[in-house]
């Protein structure tokens, strides 16, 4: 992991205290809301439904199991309602598809005191919000995929001290995400992102990203397309310097639904493509400060030499494990992932729990899993895109001993990948911007899919359910997706099928398509089921749901889920 | 970072009596529109240094033949959070390396003192209820610490300060 140096600590310390001045100049009346607003957001604190939420950002979704348990303290003793009519709720956290972890119930007056207690251990909510550039994400199994072409957490890291408190960027037209993958799988869907970036080796051998444009979900989805096929990784600040200013220059600012960056890049395509390289050419060659943005080796170096193997960590040989018991055996081709190290497996703490919400977190189960990193994971974690916990550096060799811990903490549901496994954001349970309920929802999947064997034989489908339009819960890159949206205070649900994040199996980055008028609330479980059993009836031998709907085209499956409608049935 | 009031301020609009003067004749401490320069920059002598106000939406790169007669540059702010003035400051700064000064006008607060100052202002003139002590506090935030990135004040990143220590 990334090792913070004096300087990185006295910076998110210096950022904790900014943040109390702030706040008390706020509770004192001398800041007004408005103004208030746009700076708590860019240290996390958003005002939800209920009470603020708090955003604290996992850079690239490496944790420490020192860092978990600060999390779990804070969810402990600072995550609570003391009265109201919502007296006593909190307690956990929940972590989101952007790698990062949401409180719900921490009151505004403790906000600085838990921006101190994140400082500590090297944590902060910088940028986690707002019209800024966000948290970066990236592979959950970077540094330890077998199919890693380059690791991409040093250059993870370069990117996150660049683009923290950067002045020329704190306000932009609108939110900005970067994503990077350094694995011939997309495990990141950097095609969803303002900016994606892909690491990528020449002929010569030599480290380079193609860099992609002008993705995002929301309102109008749109995959991001290719600005340049490789920038040499030395160059990437200045390249993402000239594609952000461009952007802070000429993006929309008159309609907050036209202004992320992928509506400049659509409606300007190749003349901004020209800006933006000539831009970069302008800073390399006409700068007298230009060639101070490009990264040193030296630089590069010292941040890689936080990113070794853990000490004790080297390939091992393989470990015949004794399979005899189903469920082990289950978990093991479940959960259980490849590494580049022989000898070793990233495991997958299962957070998708019979009635519990996807990626919710309590205080317990947080100290649980930071407890099973450090007996067997060097103290490491990460933290999923899916809304999961990975361990990165299991011996194979200590797979039953896990499996019975995991099993034991309620870890070891051996559904990683599957229906199961979904995306949901919070909803209108907490999100002020939500049209409609999510978690209701997952609550009734995870209810009706418990059989083991019903959700292998269903194979690998990634179900991801937002509660308004602004896609938290990506419903726009599921193989089934659904859209709460609201009609006259009512909840209804829109489907989608054919969606997917970036990876070989869902064929790149794809928008799925919207079948049919949406559903009523006591409608859509039954839409699901409904498409389910439509792929089971017609699916060759060993095709995949999202082949399926390729090949059968959207039809067969609308016809299924209309079957269902009540409420919404035309007379 | 220089705190201007606007009315005590020497540099004055050119304001004729049916509203700013299409064409204003030659004069020190004349504040004028782009559309002004524009008008005049043809025929004024170069020895009368102006003030611009440069709107936040215009490309600040067409100033650049400019820039030796201009004294002063005012940027705009027409909400504090529209942030496109900071890169036509670095611009000005680091491409342009312009020597005059930097104004920050319209809905200005204490809590953009520092990415002011980091993108090349060194004047603002606040919105009426900010207070100029708070102001300073929150320059001063991080002056012992400093930033990763580079500045107009401070070019090199973090990296290269570090290895040059």
């Amino acid at each position: 992991m990334y090792q913070y140096t004096d300087f990185d600590r006295r910076f998110v310390h210096a950022r904790a205290a900014q943040y109390r001045d702030q706040l008390e100049r706020h509770l004192a009346g001398t800041l007004g809301t408005d103004e208030f607003r746009a700076l708590r957001l860019q240290n996390g604190w958003y005002i939800q439904r209920h009470a603020p939420m708090l955003r604290v950002a996992v850079p690239y979704g490496e944790l420490s199991s020192r860092q978990l348990r600060q999390l779990a303290r804070i969810a402990r003793e600072y995550d609570r309602q003391p009265d109201g009519p919502f007296a006593g709720q909190g307690g956990y956290g929940h972590f989101t598809t952007r790698q990062n972890l949401q409180y719900n119930w921490i009151p505004l007056v403790d906000s600085a005191t838990v921006m101190d207690l994140l400082a500590e251990v090297d944590m902060h909510g910088i940028q986690t919000s707002g019209n800024c550039i966000r948290n970066i994400t990236s592979d959950a199994f970077v540094g330890i995929a077998p199919d890693e072409i380059v690791d991409a957490r040093p250059y993870a890291e370069v990117l996150r001290q660049w683009s923290t408190l950067h002045p020329e960027f704190a306000h932009l037209p609108r939110k900005f995400k970067i994503a990077i993958s350094g694995a011939k799988e997309d495990r990141a869907a950097i095609g969803w992102h303002d900016i994606g970036l892909q690491l990528k080796k020449n002929a010569a051998g030599e480290v380079g990203f193609q860099v992609f444009v002008g993705g995002g979900m929301g309102r109008t989805p749109i995959p991001g397309v290719e600005i340049n096929a490789f920038v040499p990784w030395h160059h990437i600040l200045v390249y993402i310097e000239a594609i952000v200013r461009c952007y802070n220059l000429a993006g929309r600012r008159d309609n907050l639904y036209k202004a992320r960056i992928k509506i400049l890049v659509k409606a300007e395509g190749q003349k901004f493509f020209d800006a933006v390289n000539e831009e970069y050419q302008r800073i390399l060659a006409g700068d007298p400060a230009g060639h101070e943005q490009i990264i040193p080796q030296a630089e590069l170096d010292r941040v890689a030499a936080c990113f070794v193997d853990p000490v004790g960590v080297k390939a091992a040989a393989a470990v015949q494990l004794d399979t005899s018991d189903p469920a082990f055996a289950r978990w093991l081709q479940r959960n259980v992932h490849g590494h580049r190290l022989s000898g070793y497996r990233a495991v997958t703490l299962s957070l998708k729990r019979i009635g519990i919400a996807p990626g919710d977190t309590s205080a317990d189960v947080m100290d649980t899993a930071a407890a099973l990193a450090d007996q067997f994971s060097h103290g490491e974690l990460r933290v999923t895109h899916r809304q999961n916990l990975v361990l990165p550096w299991v011996r194979e060799a200590d797979l039953p001993a896990l499996f019975q811990a995991a099993r034991a903490a309620g870890f070891a549901t051996p559904n990683a990948g599957l229906l199961t496994d979904q995306i949901a954001c919070p909803g209108g349970d907490f999100c002020a911007l939500a049209n409609a309920r999510s978690l209701p929802l997952a609550a009734e999947i995870a209810e009706r899919y418990q059989d083991l064997d019903e959700l292998e034989d269903l194979g690998e489908i990634d179900l991801h359910i937002s509660g308004c339009i602004n896609s938290c819960g990506h419903h726009h890159s599921g193989h089934i997706g659904v859209l709460g949206v609201d009609k006259d205070g009512t909840e209804w649900y829109q489907l989608t099928l054919g969606g997917g994040d970036g990876t070989k199996l869902a064929g790149g980055t794809v928008a799925g398509k919207v079948i049919g008028p949406s559903f009523a609330a006591d409608e859509i479980a039954d839409a699901i089921d409904a498409v389910i059993e439509t792929y089971t009836r017609e699916r060759l031998a060993g095709e995949h749901f999202i082949d399926a709907v390729k090949r059968l085209g959207l039809d067969p499956f609308k016809t299924a889920a209309n079957a269902v409608r009540v409420s919404t049935a035309k007379a | 970072m220089k705190f201007i009031n606007a009315t005590t301020c020497p540099w004055k609009h050119a304001i004729g009596e049916d509203g700013p003067k299409p064409d204003p004749d030659p004069a020190p401490n004349r504040l004028l529109s782009l559309e002004q320069w524009h008008a005049v920059r043809a025929h004024w002598p170069q020895d009368v240094p102006a003030a611009i106000e440069f709107p936040n939406d215009a490309d600040i790169n067409q100033l650049a033949p400019d820039l030796p007669r201009i004294a002063l540059v005012v940027l705009d702010f027409p909400k504090w959070t529209d942030g496109r003035a900071y890169s036509q400051a670095h611009l000005l700064r680091i491409r342009h390396q312009f020597k005059g000064a930097i104004r920050a006008r319209g809905e200005v607060l204490v809590d953009m003192m520092q990415l002011l100052a980091r993108t090349g202002f060194d004047e603002v003139v606040m919105r009426g209820d900010q207070s100029q002590a708070a102001a300073q506090k929150a320059l001063d935030l991080f002056a012992p610490v400093g930033f990763y990135q580079g500045d107009v004040d401070e070019t090199r990143p973090w990296f290269l300060r570090r290895s040059a220590a």
